[in-house]
């Protein structure tokens, strides 16, 4: 029985050698697939959920985001992501009536300045037409969900949601 | 794996891979003329820490101009990866396939570097091959604090209460439950050391700045002032939680440490010489280390009797303990090269970037 052990022992011990010595050229590639086909996503919090729609304004598109909600204790509300692109086409100053849920009747209406220095601060106002969506005066990026920021190509906006349907 | 290849590197790059290439080689041979192991490999793990955030801080000021990470790049997933947060990112995957850290899990640009499939596949590769080896062969912060701890000749503070060694398992389960809770690694956001010579939450209002003075006070603390006192490893002892996630891996690794006790007299030099408390009076009369080893090899390199020495499970404590040495210093030794072997080759660069 001892032998037996010790004999599995060391086979282990060798085939943990080879193991080493294989990472860099199968284990690792091999590992990084597994992981990145186990189906996870980023939480949406962060990457602000799937788009759902996109809507064609003048030269410039609007990108409407699914609906995201906190999960647990996140301290964060529910929130709808609009993204504005390209940085390039939008005018010096975007006023926008936004039908976010598709119903026809818009539902905010945003607006906020596009300075040319793309790391300048950016601030938006949102007026609420829907009851469900908060207003924002002057936001920056205080939160995760309530604020505008520049991300590569695009103008970011996360409008709160006071209630659920 | 991180390094550019090398017929696309610079003058630089290329010094500093051949540089880092003859420091591990060299730092190998002496482990093999000495048999001594600690003592080289601390030469490695001090570079390793040292040169970790040079190379790490040079890349993000070249890239956003600050070591704070706007929220921006948190949007767009770019915030760099590294292995701490992988025991608070399980229980939230597993139950809502959710990542609940604002990085990529394949690469996107930026800091995302590899994305977080390319650290957890890194992580799984050497966690498989030296268990919690990984702590003293791969972790690129755990050299800061050995740097410190071998400053003094000798400790100033000596006694240390041994419930203290729960820490890091306290932490670990308080940091598991509340990243589940919020949705959040919240050991990242409130309780790493690192963030002081990485990178931080760019404090955008006073629960920012209270974050960043916690990382400042806590690295200032552990990593810093402790291990000067006490020539321990105080926040891989006392306070790592990932450190006690990897304990678990001692159990699956066939290399472990053992105390041939036909042998031990005991002086117990083996325990005083162990920078993470892992042996106990207890646990060397049974003939063992505790399951927080992480095969630095300190207490195999003090012992006069050659008592404490690497073992294979399954094997007889003292059969051959310098063929299981061999093993496993090979398999440490190819997992440190790859991966560590990159970072200090990165950080050397950075330096010898200013005068090549």
């Amino acid at each position: 029985m001892k032998t037996l052990a010790a004999k599995l022992g060391y086979a282990g011990a060798g085939l943990t050698v080879f193991a080493a010595v294989l990472t860099p050229f199968v284990l690792y590639g091999l590992f990084t697939k597994g992981i990145a086909h186990l189906g996870l996503h980023v939480d949406e919090i962060y990457s602000g959920g799937p788009k759902i729609r996109t809507v064609q304004a003048a030269g410039y598109t609007i990108d409407i985001h699914r609906q995201v909600s906190p999960h647990f204790f996140q301290t964060e509300k529910p929130f709808v992501q609009l993204d504005w692109r390209p940085v390039s086409a939008l005018p010096a100053h975007v006023s926008d009536l936004v039908d976010i849920d598709g119903d026809g009747a818009p539902d905010v209406h945003v607006s906020f300045d596009v300075p040319k220095d793309s790391k300048a601060p950016l601030r938006v106002d949102v007026e609420s037409l829907n009851r469900r969506y908060e207003a924002m005066q002057n936001v920056g990026k205080p939160k995760y969900s309530s604020l505008i920021v520049r991300v590569d190509d695009a103008i970011l906006v996360r409008i709160p949601i006071t209630s659920t349907r | 794996m991180f390094t550019p290849a090398f017929g696309h590197a610079n003058r630089a790059q290329r010094l500093a891979s051949i540089l880092t290439i003859a420091f591990m080689v060299v730092l190998f041979f002496m482990m093999m003329r000495t048999w001594s192991t600690y003592r080289w490999r601390r030469w490695f793990f001090v570079a390793l820490g040292l040169l970790f955030p040079v190379g790490f801080i040079h890349q993000v000021m070249v890239m956003r101009g600050s070591m704070g990470i706007p929220i921006e790049e948190m949007i767009a997933g770019r915030t760099p990866f590294c292995f701490i947060p992988i025991p608070l990112l399980i229980l939230p995957a597993a139950l809502t396939k959710t990542v609940v850290f604002p990085g990529s899990i394949l690469p996107h640009g930026g800091m995302s570097g590899g994305g977080m499939a390319s650290m957890a596949a890194i992580w799984l590769a050497i966690t498989i091959v030296v268990g919690k080896g990984w702590c003293s062969y791969a972790c690129f912060f755990g050299g800061i604090e050995e740097g410190m701890a071998s400053v003094p000749s000798k400790a100033k503070v000596r006694k240390i209460d041994l419930r203290w060694r729960y820490g890091p398992w306290a932490v670990l389960l308080a940091m598991v439950l509340l990243s589940l809770a919020l949705f959040e690694p919240a050991y990242c956001m409130w309780l790493c050391p690192f963030k002081a010579v990485s990178e931080y939450i760019a404090a955008r209002n006073t629960v920012g700045m209270i974050q960043n003075g916690i990382f400042i006070l806590l690295f200032a603390a552990l990593v810093i002032a402790l291990p000067l006192l006490t020539k321990k490893r105080t926040q891989c002892a006392f306070f790592c939680p990932f450190g006690a996630f990897q304990s678990i891996f001692n159990k699956t690794s066939v290399f472990d440490v053992k105390i041939d006790t036909t042998r031990c007299t005991p002086c117990v030099l083996c325990q005083k010489s162990c920078p993470t408390m892992a042996l106990t009076d207890e646990s060397i009369a049974r003939g063992e280390t505790l399951m927080s080893c992480m095969k630095c090899g300190a207490c195999v390199d003090a012992c006069p009797k050659d008592a404490a020495v690497w073992h294979i499970r399954g094997t007889e404590v003292t059969a051959r303990p310098e063929r299981a040495r061999l093993m496993f210093l090979y398999a440490a030794w190819a997992m440190a090269i790859m991966f560590g072997g990159s970072i200090i080759a990165e950080g050397l660069a950075t330096i010898l970037h200013v005068f090549v």
